[in-house]
């Protein structure tokens, strides 16, 4: 009996505290889930102001860009994306609001670790944009890798609302040509530029597979994958491009460099390293640059010592075939983009009258003037070579 | 139990049965959430409406409970009102809640609660009952606010999230971290027995009529040690 009323007044209290919770429960429980709703929104609400009911989407069957993290969908039609992306340094993470239309409604910064802070305002300028204009927003000299892992992030944004609302992403053209050269030659497992001794007539391109399985070479919008001796593998191109293709390869793995002796010449230029003279008559250079690594440094950039050291080909009456950095120690961000294809590559096909007409690099006007200078130079260690004397 | 009046059930808990520095209760969350006033305060009065409604309901329920279950029965009352506390603390003060995390959850384990229960609202009058939540409560809160505006104004150099001149710039940080509270505590337990003479812990008594609780317990320890 005894024991019974210990259960029975045990069991009732618990009861009587049960239902105390649950009316608790009852009142507190939409405040609670309206609260955290309206602090999960206020983000949300700041890329897209008119956006109403925000509801969080399962992408993980959708394929989107690894960038992605979460994707919302919004009463109206319109998409919020959440994303994480490398700028200068890791950890960049951008929220994106796209309406019905595919128009970006807005763009912040929730958290990044970017030196100069341009990513808190960048959100601006690729407001209104869709996925057809977004590269044509121009990036912030200066600060070209934050900027432009933003805008890179805000097209993937773009992608996955297309992607969300049923529809096929759109690719870039730099990623629709590297999809193109992977497919050319499935067995190459990575594809590096050639890096040209002579002008190859009658080709746009050459693409060396770094695990030596053979060539990609490209004609118009044709990629011709061959083999190391030139036989042709792919099947789509016609009997005149596969023999442009065959030609190039052999013109390629026929290339041989013979050093020069730097010492036998008078006044050849510091900046020159090293010569080659080429079996096709041409001269290959390794040049060094003195850019920021030399010349710059004060209390807040210390100079790091270092050279910008360049290959050049060039043919022996002073014309660039090609031109490349080969190392580089320049300011990051700033400075290293000499090292990018988009600026040593301008100098290809340049002569000693206009190789000055190249775009200068943003925000690093030492590194720039270090570079042409040292090209310049090229030229007049050709002109030694060809036994002439340098006019000061 | 007539001769004390409500008055002094009121007012024993704040200096001379002062739950945190006399009888030494409520350690825990008294360390732990002690580095700001803010949170102390926020802990103290969530403590105290747990305080309050437990002993209520638990003196009204003193004839129910049968004695071999009561301290099943405490708890359950004690969690449930603490459960009640995080509930509402989470509607209506979201960032107090975030604040305190843990160590509201943890106001079930906290002594005093148990400890009045079992010391006071189990033998008492609601009426009675709820004056001792009070007083209690009242004197935890002072307890926590006193160490908190010590620990933050040295260790932080601000009140209440207010920065102050000089200090703000002069931080003894080892005052927000636990050695810091450690230290703060024992000088306060020192001050209040010096300010009540020692009256509090009289040393030569090691036993029932000693304890600073023996107004209401009436040696029910001794008692129940006897009957083994």
């Amino acid at each position: 009996m005894k024991y019974i009323k210990c259960i029975l007044s045990l069991t009732l209290i618990c009861s009587v505290i049960a239902v105390m919770l649950a009316f608790a429960n009852y009142i507190t429980e939409p405040i609670i889930a309206k609260n955290d709703d309206a602090k999960a929104n206020e983000a949300l609400l700041e890329v897209m102001p008119d956006g109403e009911d925000f509801t969080l989407i399962d992408t993980s069957t959708m394929g989107l860009a690894t960038t992605v993290n979460e994707v919302y969908t919004e009463k109206n039609g319109g998409v919020v994306v959440k994303l994480t992306t490398t700028g200068f340094n890791p950890n960049m993470t951008v929220m994106v609001g796209i309406d019905a239309n595919g128009n970006v409604t807005g763009a912040t910064c929730l958290s990044s670790e970017e030196t100069l802070g341009y990513e808190k305002t960048y959100g601006e300028s690729v407001k209104g944009a869709t996925i057809s204009t977004i590269d044509s927003v121009d990036t912030v000299s200066g600060a070209t890798k934050t900027t432009s892992a933003y805008r890179n992030a805000v097209r993937d944004a773009l992608n996955a609302a297309i992607v969300a609302g049923g529809g096929e992403a759109v690719k870039s053209d730099e990623e629709i040509f590297a999809e193109n050269l992977a497919a050319a030659l499935p067995e190459a497992d990575g594809l590096a530029p050639v890096f040209m001794l002579d002008e190859i007539e009658g080709i746009d391109g050459a693409y060396a597979s770094s695990n030596n399985v053979g060539y990609v070479i490209c004609i118009g919008d044709k990629f011709i994958a061959t083999d190391n001796n030139g036989k042709v593998i792919s099947d789509s191109a016609t009997t005149e491009e596969k023999a442009a293709a065959t030609s190039a390869v052999a013109m390629i793995s026929s290339w041989e460099t013979t050093q020069i002796d730097l010492a036998a010449y008078a006044n050849m230029p510091s900046a020159i390293v090293a010569a080659y003279e080429t079996n096709s008559g041409n001269y290959l250079f390794d040049v060094k640059a003195a850019g920021y690594g030399i010349n710059g440094g004060n209390k807040y950039h210390p100079a790091s010592g270092e050279y910008i050291y360049i290959k050049v080909s060039i043919t022996a009456d002073g014309k660039i075939i090609a031109c490349e950095t080969v190392s580089q120690q320049e300011t990051a961000g700033l400075g290293d983009a000499c090292a990018s294809p988009e600026y040593y590559s301008q100098f290809n096909g340049k002569t000693a009258e206009n190789y000055k007409e190249v775009d200068a690099i943003g925000g690093a006007t030492l590194t720039s003037n270090g570079y042409v200078t040292a090209i310049s130079r090229v030229f007049e260690a050709i002109t030694i070579l060809n036994g002439g004397a340098i006019n000061e | 139990m007539s001769k004390q009046n409500n008055l002094s059930v009121l007012l024993k808990g704040i200096l001379r049965e002062n739950p945190v520095f006399v009888l030494i209760l409520g350690t825990c969350p008294t360390l732990a959430t002690t580095t700001s006033v803010i949170s102390a305060l926020a802990m103290g009065f969530a403590t105290m409406a747990v305080l309050i409604c437990s002993n209520v309901f638990i003196s009204m329920l003193r004839k129910v409970i049968p004695d071999e279950v009561r301290i099943p029965c405490y708890i359950v009352v004690i969690a449930g009102f603490v459960t009640l506390v995080q509930m509402f603390m989470h509607a209506f003060l979201p960032e107090l809640y975030e604040m305190l995390g843990v160590y509201l959850a943890l106001i079930t384990v906290n002594c005093i609660i148990l400890g009045r229960a079992e010391m006071f609202a189990g033998k008492n009058s609601v009426g009675k009952s709820a004056l001792d939540g009070i007083g209690m409560g009242i004197g935890f809160v002072l307890a926590l606010l006193s160490i908190a505006t010590i620990r933050e104004v040295l260790g932080a150099g601000s009140f209440a999230g207010i920065p102050l001149p000089i200090l703000s710039t002069h931080k003894i940080s080892i005052m927000t971290q636990a050695p810091g509270g450690l230290l703060v505590y024992g000088i306060m337990i020192a001050v209040v027995n010096k300010l009540t003479h020692g009256k509090v812990i009289k040393k030569k008594e090691f036993s029932c009529a000693g304890c600073p609780s023996a107004s209401v317990c009436h040696g029910g320890c001794a008692e129940a040690k006897e009957d083994k």
